[in-house]
């Protein structure tokens, strides 16, 4: 479910860009793809140069922050959203493959492609005969 | 469809919801989630002095998915997320995202420049910056003193509605 963490207090934020910040946390789609599993993150408000994304031991998390695009001395009138930063972490299972995790952020959704860790091919061992004299 | 208002109902308005958030959150149930009939997409309004500013949360959208018009001082925007991407339904382990068509309509106040409305959407985060028209400056209306007899009969009738 969604949280609420408000970083300071519990005052109404009326400017975004003070040092009163939100936590959020993100709706996300897990789904299943041929390769292994996709995740899509909805982060409204976060460029790519302001997401981080962390991989230890088996979490995954991913940090963005949010620049709000206003004004500083803009007074809010009516609120349905509130404006702060983006944080969730996920466990990954142990067949996907860490060093070939891929992220692409676009128009605010994050999307991580996680892919399955490749199964051993069976190989051929090819056995050499002795040159007949 | 729901109507936006500038002015004392939207003072109303606010305390109601700030009142419902006190409410809630004395029972710690004040998570997004939780507040049932939350408007769809997230909406914000700011007051920025010289303009009106709407930041609408649109994740996932471009501008060529959000049509925006203005008629007889209505702004009405509406768009779609399309369902599910094409990825079939079984393939989903979580499904969190708010997908579907949507349409939000707003009053606009009167002093409102309508000809300089402008619409920004990045990263997922719609803005749209209404100035505000000069006329809304303070005006000073002199007052003529008269005969002290008319006042006595209507006296504090058109103070009663503040």
């Amino acid at each position: 479910m969604s949280e609420n963490i408000p970083s300071t207090g519990g005052a109404e934020p009326v400017d975004p860009r003070t040092a009163q910040r939100w936590v959020r946390t993100p709706p996300i789609d897990i789904f299943e793809t041929s390769e292994g599993l996709v995740l899509r993150a909805d982060l409204p408000g976060v460029a790519p140069e302001s997401l981080e994304l962390q991989v230890q031991d088996n979490r995954l998390s991913l940090f963005g922050r949010v620049h709000a695009p206003l004004e500083a001395d803009a007074q809010i009138l009516h609120q349905e959203y509130r404006v702060g930063d983006f944080v969730r972490s996920f466990i990954l299972s142990d067949d996907v493959d860490h060093d070939r995790i891929r992220a692409k952020l676009a128009d605010g959704v994050l999307e991580l492609t996680l892919p399955r860790a490749r199964k051993a091919e069976p190989r051929k061992i090819v056995v050499q005969g002795g040159e007949p004299s | 469809m729901r109507l936006f208002r500038w002015g004392n109902a939207l003072e109303a308005f606010r305390d109601l919801q700030q009142e419902m958030d006190r409410l809630l959150e004395s029972v710690n149930l004040a998570s997004d989630g939780l507040r049932y009939g939350q408007p769809y997409p997230p909406t914000n309004i700011y007051d920025a002095g010289s303009a009106f500013l709407i930041t609408v949360e649109l994740p996932g959208l471009n501008a060529s998915d959000v049509e925006i018009s203005l008629a007889n001082g209505v702004l009405t925007m509406k768009g779609e997320r399309g369902a599910n991407e094409g990825v079939p339904g079984d393939q989903y382990r979580r499904c969190e995202r708010p997908r579907g068509s949507w349409e939000r309509q707003f009053a606009l106040p009167e002093r409102v420049e309508e000809e300089g409305i402008r619409a920004d959407l990045r990263n997922g985060i719609l803005v749209l910056k209404l100035p505000k028209s000069p006329s809304t400056q303070p005006r000073q209306i002199p007052v003529n003193g008269g005969a002290a007899t008319v006042a006595g009969a209507s006296g504090g009738e058109g103070q009663g509605d503040v």
